[in-house]
């Protein structure tokens, strides 16, 4: 099986998992615990979200929230920093941020969507254009997850505060953390990860919180996160974190180059009569997204499936609907929307494999077209 | 001594004659099938059943599935006590409220026994309004009942209320069909009405993988297992239809793409029903509902099979349909999104009067044997 679809979950890394085997083993403890183990696991915990935050931004400006997932790193920071005024958000959210303005709409908030470009980045002068005195929220995602399209946040934060300072700006980083070159910055008030999109498991979430602002607790209880997230503390999956995410940065360069080869590499490889290709050539390494003209995504995702390739529709959290929100407000023609096929890549791939999937990929969509034209 | 007994009445049993002992036996296996699992006894007494010795914690499972069985008329939760009036008293104490008005209606099974029924009404009422007073007696519209049933074997049975069942007759009582089962709210709908009339039902589903989804047979696995609280059947078979799709589309008229995959889909499945020993097929049409539904496609799909075709919901309006569907539980599951045909299929005008002598020409470009044969060889079971 060859798996191209690592933008929506990655298998978890063997040191990641090995790294984090003692919260299974010896520190089992309940981190809240007062007796010796438990104040050792929760000095891991800590460290833990010391070495993610340092790959990033350092401890001194930012503080790291662990959440569930990805998702509820984005409600936290949505809801628990939102109370009046008005949204501005790009149309390349994810459905976690997407939904979030939404439901905050039903409460009475405005909510402004910034349209994106042809490739998925946002279009930055026209989100600004939406950004006003009574702005209270911008969110813009840091790496489009259905095109691969990167916005550089650092930059559109700080136009944001340039035209309102008070204007909170939040940034879901779940595609980018681990996978492209990137420092939080001081206009950067919320940004969200998720672990297993980088070889941890799944269950474990950040939200990084630029110090001196509030993101209200979305979960109460014991008060655990400094009473920002309580719920007994996940300790194997923030160790698994810790470890996945010091690998990924460490090689984050090498493997950025590598991957970029196989992203070039494949969509070099696909049949042009077939495919068009939607990701941009500037966006992340990791993902190439491509439309086959006439064909539905998902029957070809099928197909591919039972011959050994894996690969993505667009966004599987959109699964049960007809389009993708997403690739349809980038201004794709109605006959490429159904054939979205999103190709993502991790450091496990190899050159082999890129080489037979194209193939693979190439023969199916060829045969579908014949069955059905 | 006195313990708490479930009383289930049958409905249309008592009108089948000399046939009442098969139907009765029917209903008995039925109503065992339905307990399984859970402790009891099941006894019959005449014109009754009677579930004793059950564990009364999960009483109330046990009534939602004897209210499932078809067959049941009513049913009630009852005292089960010696024909003995201060037995009977103290039963009714349990059975009667502390206020309100009140009625006690007695039936003697046993006609030996010391009082008329009458007199029992009127001793145990008596002695009801001294325990409680502030209860009043009222014989023609009292808020609550109090039955007194005294039985042949020194037994009575005393209960509040009747709780009514689903009615219908026993599964298996009617023969046996065979179900085309979509993901829709019809088609299921479809099959408990038969199973209400004492059909088996067996079930076949078409799909067209890899156009359409492997959630779609989950969904549909997820219907059946809801109706099978009903119908007793507990497998599904499954046909892919996906190559006389790709074939239809590519040689025939696109307007005539649904009538001529429905007309494959009534040979495949007479051709089943035949090997199961199904005496007919069962679909969820309503007539006029969609394009296909119409009384000419109606007519081009009988016509490629001898097999009686029911169609128990072609009179009833959406609304109606939808409404079963909510009180048999498969409304929730129907309505989740998911694709029972690939829109490439789908044409923009489809023929809604079919012409037989067009649909035979256009027809006639298939190789519709083969594509049968071919079509059954992808048969699979799921059981559940």
């Amino acid at each position: 099986m060859i798996y191209l679809d690592n933008a929506a979950t990655t298998r978890p890394m063997k040191s990641a998992i090995q790294d984090a085997e003692g919260a299974l083993n010896e520190l089992y403890f309940n981190p809240s615990a007062s007796y010796a183990g438990g104040i050792q696991t929760h000095g891991e915990i800590g460290r833990a979200r010391e070495e993610i935050l340092s790959l990033v931004g350092g401890t001194e400006n930012f503080g790291l929230i662990f959440t569930s997932c990805g998702t509820e790193a984005d409600n936290q920071a949505m809801f628990g920093s939102v109370k009046r005024g008005n949204l501005v958000v790009s149309g390349g959210e994810h459905a976690a941020v997407y939904e979030c303005a939404k439901e905050l709409k039903n409460r009475g908030l405005e909510v402004r969507i910034a349209p994106l470009n042809r490739d998925g980045s946002v279009d930055r002068d026209a989100l600004l254009r939406l950004v006003d005195e009574k702005t209270a929220l911008v969110s813009v995602i840091h790496v489009n997850n259905e095109t691969g399209a990167v916005n550089p946040v650092g930059r559109i934060a700080e136009q944001v505060k340039e035209k309102n300072a008070r204007a909170l700006f939040m940034s879901d980083g779940v595609q980018a953390f681990g996978k492209i070159p990137f420092r939080l910055t001081k206009h950067i008030d919320f940004y969200t990860l998720s672990a297993h999109k980088i070889g941890a498991p799944k269950g474990i979430g950040a939200l990084i919180v630029k110090k001196g602002v509030k993101a209200e607790a979305y979960l109460y209880g014991g008060g655990q996160e400094s009473g920002k997230r309580s719920g007994t503390e996940n300790v194997f999956g923030i160790l698994a974190f810790a470890s996945a995410a010091k690998r990924k940065f460490s090689t984050l360069k090498e493997d950025g180059e590598r991957i970029l080869s196989y992203r070039e590499r494949l969509f070099e490889k696909l049949d042009k009569d077939l495919f068009v290709r939607l990701s941009p050539e500037n966006g992340t390494p990791y993902i190439l997204t491509v439309s086959a003209k006439g064909l539905r995504g998902e029957t070809l995702v099928r197909m591919l499936s039972d011959r050994g390739v894996y690969a993505g529709k667009g966004s599987a959290c959109s699964s049960k609907k007809p389009f993708s929100r997403v690739i349809e407000a980038c201004g794709v023609e109605r006959e490429l929307l159904d054939g979205v096929l999103r190709f993502s890549f991790s450091p496990e791939n190899s050159e082999a494999e890129i080489d037979e999937a194209a193939e693979i990929v190439n023969r199916t969509a060829k045969e579908l077209y014949g069955r059905i034209r | 001594m006195t313990e708490k007994v479930i009383i289930i009445r049958y409905a249309e049993i008592h009108l089948k004659g000399k046939n009442r002992g098969f139907f009765e036996r029917l209903f008995t296996v039925n109503l065992e099938r339905c307990l399984k699992g859970l402790r009891h006894e099941l006894r019959r007494t005449s014109g009754r059943y009677l579930v004793e010795k059950f564990d009364e914690e999960r009483i109330e499972e046990i009534e939602e599935r004897i209210a499932n069985v078809f067959g049941v008329h009513s049913y009630s939760v009852g005292l089960k006590t010696e024909a003995e009036i201060d037995a009977i008293f103290e039963c009714a104490l349990t059975v009667c409220p502390e206020e309100g008005t009140f009625k006690v209606e007695t039936h003697r099974g046993n006609k030996r026994f010391s009082l008329t029924s009458m007199q029992v009404n009127a001793e145990i009422g008596a002695k009801l309004l001294n325990a409680r007073p502030k209860l009043k007696v009222d014989v023609h519209a009292p808020k609550s009942y109090v039955y007194v049933d005294i039985r042949e074997n020194q037994t009575a049975l005393v209960f509040g209320e009747f709780k009514r069942g689903r009615g219908g007759m026993p599964v298996g009582a009617s023969g046996k069909g065979l179900l085309l089962i979509s993901g829709g709210i019809d088609s299921p709908v479809a099959g408990y009405m038969m199973a209400k009339r004492g059909m088996q039902v067996d079930y076949l589903h078409f799909h067209s993988y890899p156009h359409t989804n492997e959630l779609a047979k989950e969904k549909v696995v997820s219907l059946a297992k809801q109706i099978a609280k009903f119908t007793n059947t507990y497998r599904l078979t499954t046909l892919s239809v996906t190559k006389i799709q790709e074939e239809i589309h590519a040689k025939c008229a696109p307007e005539l793409n649904v009538t001529l995959l429905r007309r494959f889909m009534f040979r495949l499945a007479e051709r089943l029903a035949k090997k199961r020993g199904a005496q007919c097929l069962i679909t969820g049409e309503s007539l006029g509902q969609v394009a296909s539904q119409t009384i000419e496609g109606m007519t081009s799909s009988n016509a490629v099979v001898t097999l009686p075709v029911l169609r128990p919901l072609v009179g009833f309006d959406k609304d109606e349909i939808i409404e079963i569907s909510r009180n048999i539980g498969t409304y929730d599951i129907s309505v989740e999104p998911y694709e029972d045909c690939c829109t490439v299929f789908l044409p923009d005008f489809p023929a809604i009067k079919p012409k037989l002598s067009f649909i035979a020409s256009e027809e006639s470009k298939l190789d519709v044997e083969g594509l049968v044969e071919d079509a059954l060889t992808t048969l699979e079971m799921i059981s559940f």
